[in-house]
């Protein structure tokens, strides 16, 4: 049994067992990330531990797993068993699209098969690394508590339970830590282990491991000692009697009732429709106009509706260019009386003779057949995307809302109870703009500067005297859609732009169909809320405030952007700083410098961090490598360095000296006892001719014999040099 | 002709008669050029008696052999007075001690009192009997043989005595076609008879005296005396060398540069005449007794782990 071979069986055992290491790896990171398909990842890792034990050539292994995981993820995604060379062409084209998000750091937008393909690199890699820490390093004490660690943290703080995982952990982690040894033992007294002894000494590391973890796991356990974590962080982030109270779970969805936000939620990836489509679209159901500092509800209904049949063309804002017309299928797989429909609706074609109430006030197009509200599984939609100017956006100005007529008072509704700290922080944020677009536009932007944080655990619903948006915008600072949505309508209707609150759902993920279109799937999870703000001369327009999410609002830059100017700033952030320092007055300018420098610093790293670290692993990978193969390029560095030198007995002592630290690079170890005349013996059995032993005998004349004077240094360095070439061949 | 000469002339001679030993010999020859004599354990007829004869008559010296018997006095070695009645006085009559080499057959089976009248005669080269005290002619080489194998009535050499040997040897017995060899020569004439000598007395002692001019770098003192001392701070010796035995290991390893041709010493050199300078100085512990682990084994063991000098480093 040398270093790099190991007996086959226990090879397989050791991979046997790292391979349930591995798996209690997956299991919580697949339940975590929501994905399925873990049948398939294992089968990867167990292909791999396989190919390891066959000793398959890398020529060959290599193809076979990466076909494995082409297969893998077309099978996941285009749900075919078979591989067929032009879905094999979708799936490469998907791929490659990704290529430019990933420059730009669109991490959002990476599809879900690149991503999974990313997951199976780092399976990859992971299996390989644990190869290298079984077959070489003989020590997998690293990844075994690593494990345990992970399993641990996972227990702690994630709704996951591991205890069984726990188990299961530490006899395999036991078992494998116990065989690497007695192999790593044999190794080094350099003795073959037969099967028979190996059997002998690991019945009782079987019996030892095995016993006492079944008779821990079945022994009664203390409770902690300690108290768990999770509650003390939370009391400890939010305050011990913090404002209200996230009684009960919720899940995600659509529903009517509004009139109570708050309070945490699970995720519900129910299937609620398919809609096929060319790009990402927010599904707009309805709005509402009055807040009630607990929710929404739609007051003062205005009642009038508009019937339209199917394939009518629908009265719209004027904003679009019909040369874009889009369609949109839709199928549903919950059944509402309404649809769903994109911004830029023009027409609605559906099967059944159907008509359609779209209500002007809640902009809901309800949906009755034969005179009752009915559902229609399927239907079409032509819809043209619209297209903002921004220059007409920045001439939209606070005076033209005073002469907007009563019926936009509902959307200027605030609720008297409102605390007038709210009031104050629109003003604040909003004073140092000047169109109602950029004023909305920093609402917007707010949240996303200012510490918030999406999260659906955790959400308090608040107290009776408490308002909504004043608990997260002041203490909470932490929530999904509706705080966000609710908080920024309320915060424009305080600087008197006409806001109402828009529910429906956000685009949500495709899948590629059979004819290679692209099918984005909204579930549950994708029900959502945002923001439409009255523009003067423009109409109603989407904002989008939640963290995580992306206004998909198209808007032509078709002016001239100044450095202070905030649009410019979101197209580069790292002006944001200067713009706000513009505005500040200039006898503060000195002490804000450190804090410019600072938060110019941290937008850099924030926005390039990923291309940083990538940078840096690259760069030290490069490094690494590099000194990995200097038993390569070391000779011809020293022949440059020492060459040159004179012929005497310091730099001969340099060049004796140099060639003995290339050939311990080499691999030719001299032990502490070792005298260099035995060593140079080795060396010149392994290279063939005398050189080591006759450059040796010149060095010891010198060095034991104290004569430094007579040698042939020219026939010396001749001898010197040809060794060290040879060192690296 | 250089010393390396007359010492490579004086190993051929004794290979005509010895087969396959030249590593003894070379041993036997490093001990005489460095002064000190050598302990040979071995079973009797492998030899020993042929190897210092064949080396007493190269360099012409004058051979004598005592062998030792429990009744065996001092004053047999020593030599004795005897009264002449002619000259009317105490005549004194030398014993086997007034040689130039010496065999001490079975040194072990004569009584102490006996053993350490040689010893003596060994350490200050020189004897004193009825007051007189007497030089022992240079140069002088005992060679003492000690039957392992038997124990009764035998009294083993105290450390203190073995402290005298430089070296401690094994014969051992030669290879199958050595002894076929053995064999076929002892069809012919007995070669020892015929052996003459190479170097002259006068020259051995100039030999002698040119070993100490070999050159022993600080580098290798300092190795020397690193491995005496991990001989003294071992788990398993109970009594380690005595800085006799550095400094007898040093000139040995300046004899054996010299039989090598140099004009200094190497590691190798130290490194190859170690066991035998050590391995009757050191005595181990009883716990290394039950582990069956020998001294030869523990002086590898520490050889292995002392670090060699390769330049001038280890000194700082």
């Amino acid at each position: 049994m040398t270093g790099t071979q190991m007996d086959r069986r226990l090879l397989a055992i050791l991979y046997l067992l790292s391979f349930v290491l591995l798996r209690e790896w997956l299991l919580p990171v697949m339940a975590l990330t929501d994905t399925d398909y873990l049948g398939l990842f294992l089968l990867f890792i167990a292909i791999v531990f396989v190919l390891a034990l066959g000793r398959v050539k890398w020529w060959i292994s290599v193809p076979v797993k990466f076909l494995y995981i082409m297969w893998a993820i077309q099978y996941i995604y285009l749900d075919e068993k078979f591989v067929s060379i032009s879905r094999i062409g979708y799936l490469v084209e998907d791929l490659l699209s990704n290529v430019p998000m990933l420059m730009s750091g669109d991490w959002e937008n990476i599809t879900n098969p690149f991503r999974t393909l990313l997951f199976f690199s780092l399976l990859w890699m992971t299996t390989y690394l644990i190869r290298h820490w079984i077959e070489v390093r003989k020590s997998i004490l690293l990844f075994y508590s690593m494990t345990v660690i992970f399993v641990a943290t996972i227990d702690t703080f994630s709704p996951l339970s591991t205890d069984s995982s726990i188990f299961l952990i530490m006899v395999t982690g036991l078992l494998l830590l116990g065989l690497l040894f007695i192999s790593k033992l044999a190794e080094k007294h350099n003795t073959p282990i037969p099967t028979a002894a190996f059997l002998t000494v690991s019945i009782p590391l079987l019996f030892f491991v095995i016993l006492s973890g079944i008779f821990a796991n079945v022994m009664p356990k203390q409770d902690p000692v300690w108290p768990d974590p999770v509650p003390y962080v939370k009391s400890f982030v939010q305050g011990t009697d913090g404002p209200g109270n996230g009684a009960g779970m919720m899940t995600s969805g659509y529903g009517t009732d509004d009139s109570q936000l708050g309070g945490s939620f699970e995720q519900d990836d129910t299937l609620v429709f398919e809609a096929k489509v060319a790009g990402k679209q927010y599904w707009k159901i309805e709005t509402k106009n009055t807040y009630t500092t607990k929710g929404w509800e739609q007051l003062y209904p205005d009642q009038s509706e508009t019937s339209y049949s199917s394939g009518m063309e629908l009265v719209h804002d004027a904003q679009s260019d019909p040369e874009v017309l889009q369609h949109a299928g839709l199928q549903m797989d919950i059944d509402f009386p309404f649809i769903v429909y994109p911004y830029g609706l023009q027409k609605v074609n559906a099967d059944a003779n159907v008509e359609f109430l779209h209500s002007e006030a809640t902009g809901k197009y309800r949906t009755e057949i034969d005179g009752r509200d009915d559902s229609l599984s399927a239907y079409e939609m032509e819809f043209v995307e619209p297209d903002y100017s921004l220059k007409a956006l920045r001439e939209t100005n606070m005076q033209d809302l005073q002469t907007l007529d009563s019926s936009f008072s509902q959307y200027l509704q605030l609720p008297d109870a409102l605390p007038e700290r709210v009031r104050e922080l629109a003003v604040s944020i909003t004073e140092s703009q000047e169109s109602v677009y950029d004023k909305a536009k920093a609402i917007e932007r707010y949240f996303g500067r200012s510490g918030f944080v999406y999260a659906q655990q955790e959400i308090p619903i608040p107290d009776a005297d408490e308002d909504y948006v004043d608990q997260f915008l002041f203490e909470t600072k932490r929530g999904y859609c509706d705080n966000f949505s609710t908080s920024m309508v309320v915060m424009l209707r305080a600087i008197d732009i006409p806001a109402r609150w828009v529910k429906g759902f956000a685009p949500g993920e495709y899948r590629m169909n059979d004819e290679g279109e692209r099918v984005y799937q909204i579930t549950n999870n994708e029900a959502h809320s945002w923001v439409e703000a009255y523009l003067p001369g423009i109409g109603w327009m989407p904002f989008e405030p939640t963290i995580g999410f992306t206004n998909l609002t198209d808007i032509d830059y078709d002016i001239e952007l100044e450095a202070n100017d905030p649009q410019a700033a979101e197209r580069d952030e790292q002006n944001k700083p200067e713009e706000e320092q513009s505005k500040e007055p200039v006898e503060k300018a000195k002490s804000f410098d450190v804090k410019k420098y600072g938060s110019l610093f941290t937008s850099w790293l924030k926005k390039y961090i990923g291309w940083i670290v990538a940078t840096i692993l690259v760069i030290a990978f490069m490094v690494w490598s590099f000194y990995r193969s200097r038993v390569k390029w070391m000779p011809k560095f020293l022949l440059r360095t020492y060459r040159s030198e004179a012929d005497d007995w310091d730099a001969f002592v340099k060049r004796y000296q140099s060639l003995l630290k290339q050939l311990d690079r080499a691999g030719l170890k001299r032990s502490a006892g070792m005298t260099l005349n035995d060593y140079a013996a080795n060396v010149d059995a392994q290279f063939g001719g005398n050189q080591m032993s006759a450059l040796t005998a010149a060095y010891e004349k010198g060095l034991y014999g104290a004569n430094t004077t007579e040698h042939d240094w020219g026939y010396l360095k001749e001898m010197w040099e040809d060794l060290i070439n040879r060192t690296s061949g | 002709m250089n010393h390396t000469e007359k010492i490579n002339r004086i190993l051929t001679n004794i290979d005509q008669v010895m087969i396959g030993k030249r590593d003894i010999a070379e041993l036997c020859v490093t001990a005489l050029l460095a002064g000190g004599h050598v302990l040979l354990e071995d079973v009797p007829g492998v030899g020993k008696t042929m190897m210092v004869k064949a080396l007493a008559k190269s360099v012409g010296a004058d051979f004598k052999r005592i062998q030792f018997t429990p009744d065996l006095l001092p004053s047999d070695v020593l030599g004795v007075s005897i009264y002449n009645p002619k000259a009317m006085e105490f005549e004194f009559r030398p014993g086997p001690i007034m040689g130039n080499i010496i065999l001490a057959d079975e040194i072990n089976r004569t009584s102490p009192k006996t053993q350490s009248s040689l010893l003596e005669g060994m350490e200050e080269a020189s004897i004193t009997i009825d007051g007189v005290t007497m030089q022992i002619p240079q140069p002088f080489f005992v060679m003492a043989t000690q039957n392992p194998i038997e124990y009764e009535g035998t009294y083993p050499l105290p450390e203190a005595q073995l402290d005298r040997f430089l070296f401690k040897l094994k014969m051992g017995y030669p290879t199958k076609t050595e002894e076929m060899e053995v064999l076929e020569r002892a069809e012919k004439t007995v070669p020892i008879e015929q052996l003459k000598s190479v170097v002259s007395l006068e020259e051995l002692i100039e030999l002698q005296r040119a070993v100490t001019e070999v050159k022993v770098d600080d580098t290798i003192k300092s190795y020397i005396v690193d491995c005496v001392a991990q001989t003294r701070d071992n788990l398993y010796v109970y009594l380690g060398v005595s800085p006799r035995g550095s400094l007898a290991l040093m000139k040995a390893s300046q004899a054996f540069a010299m039989l090598k041709g140099r004009t200094y010493v190497v590691p190798d050199d130290v490194q190859y005449l170690a066991p035998f300078v050590f391995q009757h100085r050191m005595i181990l512990t009883p716990e290394a007794r039950y582990e069956g682990i020998s001294t030869t084994e523990i002086v590898d063991r520490i050889l292995m782990k002392v670090r060699v000098p390769v330049d001038k480093a280890t000194l700082r």
